[in-house]
């Protein structure tokens, strides 16, 4: 799994790949020109599971179904998939981690992997929703590779259920033009929507960040299960909700075309708005927020589970993974992948915040996800 | 009056037509056009996904409308003229299942139905290596049982005023039950039979809530029009949606002519 | 005899498919609403009020749905009885047909494709741009519920036209010439004859879409942003988000209780509104 593969530059790649995501050019193309349909039929020989014989093939089966978030992915990544093995990937975008919890402990949800945070996987462990994982079928993941700290929440008790994807920050997204200015505090944040903001703010759909930001807004943990500190979070919610734009973790579209000026946000989106959009800016709470790594993992029920570690080793292959960060702008633990990414991106301050910053953050506990009266909350919040 | 009339219609129609408008719109950008094409059209029709979802909420809605209209049909024979507390119990069920909004129909078949899959799924599995799980079944199941409901109202309302005199008269000359029903009975109700399996396909085609619960691992359209509404919009979904909207005119055009087919009595 | 085994035979399919996906939900859910909420989140056994007694903790998405549902179904029967009685007293025969299919058209295309078209006609640079061009100031409808009420009276609107037509195609129209040959000014034989005779139309339909409006979840998801909750929307949120489904179950019961107070007060008035022999067959369409 060389770059050996690949005859042509890096430079010439990402323009071809950047005109093939535009569109200009077909896929046929765009593989053609970058000699990635040879690559991929000599990856597929070097590495079992992903390409096949047809014996193999017929082993994976044609189909495989990825629980996932939203803008998260590179949809050229599943075309190319698809070419090498004849395993086609159905999508599926959650905004939330209890969303997928629910639908998983209602069963019968057809996911054959799906991305969990650092913080719902013991839950999910416990529950008895997902199973350990066989690394022989996962060769492309390389422990040593990845940093520790994005990595350990997939291994419960020394076994490994999720393997990590990516990690990022929750902030704020905020269009400069309309707060003039960068907005940089979950103060600022919750003070401005019912204020110089209000009917211009949004926030999360699930109770971790919405909460968590309240909480820290008071001075207390983003984890807080206490119940004097989680009316204290409950207060300022209610009172803020009248002045809010909307509730929805999918800010991008309203942010874009302006309808809201504000909103939490997670590194990637405030990524990609920035990109394409300069007035709208990303930064961390002062105060504190969430810093969080996803990971890739397969439920108990999953009925195609080769065609599972088919499409995450696939994903985890450092060229594919690199493909992935362009496309949707999250940072991965993986030092292999980040040796292959574009040296602007690992220093680009919106990916990557100073390391200050970031002492600030928590990764959010596992009891938020459990705890009935942080659910309550958010659920009492919403119907308000 | 006049013009009164005219706004309520622009009203009902402007929405939709924008729709189509931007579907040909040739910008990413669902929300300002961009010149005019017809490329969103063929991306949808390409897209995989797009077609596997057409084509499972086209094989739920036509599984269920048939079983639906079969056995509603067969209900609505069986009650009609049908007195005591079996009719009673049957219109109880009919009132229940058109009252109760789809979102609580949909919730409960989903914990009832999860509830006995637990349940049994560990015996399956030891026996035969299966598992019962959401999916095809409890789509057809759900949509069907709404949909039987509506059919046999349709039926039974035919049944109630046609002319049952033309049946006695048959049975008076010696024809069997059975060849009165296919002689006398049958085209009588037929408008009304395909009426209700039009009605009973399209509302399983565009159930979007039922679904959302007890589709399981299956996509149906409507499902896919919704999730892509949350993660942001291309004209792609302008495209489908328009597709979906002609289809249904389609539809809707060919019920009324059965229907008015089946009613000459009917004033024009 | 023989004929009640064939009625038998007849009913059972349609029975037993009653009996697994209606009835026997239902009861799931009854059971279910006295019980507890698993501590990982789903149902656990057990027989406790405590579900019922924390619903006033969904108090505001009641009254959302008590305030917004009898006003939706307020705004389509005043937008629409004029309509209904332009088709039906105007309108030349020629037209008629056609005129009634094209109310009904959207009626049928999909409810989802319809509230996002009020998306865009909400949002920022839909009707609030063209008001801001105007110079009337700055506006935001989207996400409010005002939002909300439009796209439900957008999506029931046909609903609420076709019974009141079916009423008053059926009046009588020698009664209104009688009366205007007797000098009644047309005002005063609209309120003491057609108004009256239309009234079970008017009935049907209000109740239909008050019915539809109570379990609404589709539209103020798409058109309210999260923020105008109706007893719909709460019901999957504690299903969907925070999996408590025994108080789920208990919401989902006491809005049943709710739809059959609303049905059992709409027959005794329809009842009292009985005139002679009129059936109702407009509720179906």
């Amino acid at each position: 799994m060389t770059k050996d593969n690949t005859p042509i530059t890096r430079q010439k790649f990402m323009e071809e790949f950047r005109r093939y995501q535009k569109g200009s050019i077909t896929r046929r193309h765009f593989l053609g020109a970058t000699g990635l349909g040879t690559a991929m039929a000599v990856m597929g020989g070097a590495v079992p599971g992903l390409m096949p014989g047809r014996a193999r093939a017929q082993d994976l089966g044609n189909r495989v179904v990825l629980a996932t978030w939203p803008n998260y992915h590179d949809a050229a990544n599943f075309d190319m998939f698809s070419d090498a093995t004849g395993v086609f990937t159905q999508v599926n975008v959650f905004g939330s981690n209890e969303e997928m919890l629910a639908i998983l402990q209602a069963g019968g949800s057809g996911w054959d992997v799906f991305v969990p945070t650092n913080y719902a996987i013991s839950t999910y462990v416990e529950a008895d929703l997902i199973e350990p994982l066989d690394l022989s079928k996962l060769p492309n993941y390389d422990p040593a590779a990845f940093d520790p700290r994005f990595a350990d929440a997939g291994t419960i008790n020394g076994t490994v259920y999720a393997v990590p994807k990516n990690w990022g920050t929750t902030g704020i997204a905020f269009n400069s033009s309309r707060t003039g200015g960068v907005v940089d505090s979950w103060k600022t944040f919750f003070d401005g929507a019912r204020d110089q903001f209000a009917g211009r703010v949004m926030v999360h759909d699930y109770q971790l960040t919405t909460i968590g930001n309240a909480l820290v807004y008071f001075g207390h943990s983003f984890n807080s299960v206490d119940p004097a500190e989680l009316a204290d979070a409950e207060r300022l919610l209610i009172d803020v909700k009248p002045h809010l734009f909307a509730i929805s973790s999918d800010y991008q579209p309203s942010m874009r075309n302006g309808d809201a000026w504000l909103t939490m946000c997670w590194t990637g989106d405030g990524k990609q708005m920035n990109d394409d959009m300069p007035e709208i800016g990303f930064a961390l709470g002062r105060e504190g927020g969430e810093i969080w790594s996803d990971y890739y993992a397969i439920p108990k029920s999953a009925a195609h589970r080769e065609a599972a570690y088919a499409l995450i080793n696939y994903l985890l292959d450092p060229d594919v993974n690199a493909r992935e960060v362009l496309a949707h702008g999250y940072p991965v633990a993986d030092a292999r992948t980040n040796a292959l990414v574009p040296e602007e991106l690992l220093n680009d301050p919106i990916l990557y915040p100073a390391a200050e910053s970031l002492n600030a953050l928590e990764f959010g506990a596992a009891v938020t996800l459990t705890d009935p009266n942080r659910a309550e909350l958010m659920a009492r919040f919403k119907s308000a | 009056m006049k013009f009164y009339a005219i706004a309520v219609y622009s009203f009902l129609y402007i929405p939709i037509a924008i729709i189509a408008l931007f579907s040909f719109s040739a910008g990413r950008s669902a929300s300002s056009f961009q010149g005019f094409s017809t490329e969103w059209y063929g991306r949808a029709l390409r897209n995989p996904f797009v077609m596997e979802a057409l084509g499972t909420s086209l094989k739920v809605a036509f599984l269920s409308a048939v079983l639906a209209t079969v056995f509603g049909t067969m209900a609505a024979l069986a009650l009609t003229g049908m007195r005591g507390r079996l009719r009673a119990v049957f219109d109880t069920l009919v009132l229940i299942a058109v009252m109760i909004p789809g979102v609580v129909i949909g919730i409960a078949a989903l914990i009832a139905l999860v509830t006995v899959f637990n349940a049994v799924n560990p015996v399956l599995e030891a026996l035969m290596g299966q598992r019962l799980s959401l999916g095809f079944g409890s789509l057809v199941g759900v949509h069907g049982m709404f949909t039987m409901s509506l059919v046999l109202l349709l039926v039974r309302g035919r049944l109630e005023t046609f002319d049952r005199s033309q049946i006695e008269a048959s049975n008076d000359l010696g024809a069997n039950p059975f060849w009165t029903f296919v002689q006398v009975t049958l085209p009588q109700i037929a408008p009304a039979i395909l009426a209700g399996f039009l009605l009973a396909f399209t509302f399983s085609f565009d159930d979007f809530i039922m679904a959302f619960f007890v589709s399981g691992s299956e996509t149906t359209l409507p499902i896919y029009i919704f999730s892509s509404i949350r993660r942001g919009v291309t004209p792609e979904i302008n495209a489908i949606g328009t597709m979906v909207m002609v289809a249904s005119l389609i539809l809707l055009i060919i019920a009324q002519v059965l229907l008015r087919m089946g009613a000459p009595q009917a004033k024009e | 005899m023989a004929q009640s085994r064939i009625r038998a035979l007849l009913l059972a399919p349609a029975g037993i498919w009653y009996l697994a996906l209606l009835v026997f939900p239902l009861i799931v859910v009854l059971i279910f609403s006295f019980g507890e909420r698993n501590p990982i989140g789903g149902y656990a056994p057990g027989f406790t009020f405590e579900q019922y007694a924390n619903l006033p903790a969904r108090f505001a998405a009641f009254r959302n749905t008590m305030t917004l549902a009898p006003l939706g179904t307020i705004a389509a029967l005043l937008i629409a009885y004029p309509l209904a009685y332009y088709l039906a007293v105007k309108v030349s025969p020629r037209w008629k047909t056609t005129l009634l299919i094209l109310v009904i058209v959207p009626f049928w295309t999909s409810i989802l494709i319809r509230s996002y078209a009020w998306i865009y006609l909400l949002g920022g640079n839909g009707i609030p741009a063209l008001l801001e061009t105007l110079g009337l100031g700055e506006f935001r409808l989207i996400n409010t519920p005002f939002a909300v009420l439009v796209g439900i009276v957008y999506g029931y609107l046909p609903l609420m036209v076709f019974p009141i037509y079916v009423a008053l195609e059926r009046l009588d129209k020698s009664l209104l010439e009688a009366a205007a040959d007797l000098g009644t000014p047309p005002w005063r034989s609209f309120l003491q004859i057609t108004l009256p005779l239309s009234m079970p139309g008017v009935l049907t339909g209000s109740v239909l879409v008050f019915i539809l409006l109570t379990g609404e979840y589709l539209i103020p998801a798409l058109l309210g942003g999260g923020k105008v909750f109706f007893v719909g929307n709460a019901l999957v949120d504690l299903f969907l988000q925070s999996r408590n489904w025994a108080f789920g179950s208990a919401v989902a019961v006491a809005l049943i209780l709710i739809m059959l107070v609303i049905v059992a007060l709409y027959t005794r008035a329809i009842k009292r509104f009985a005139y002679g022999a009129r059936r109702d067959d407009a509720g179906l369409i």
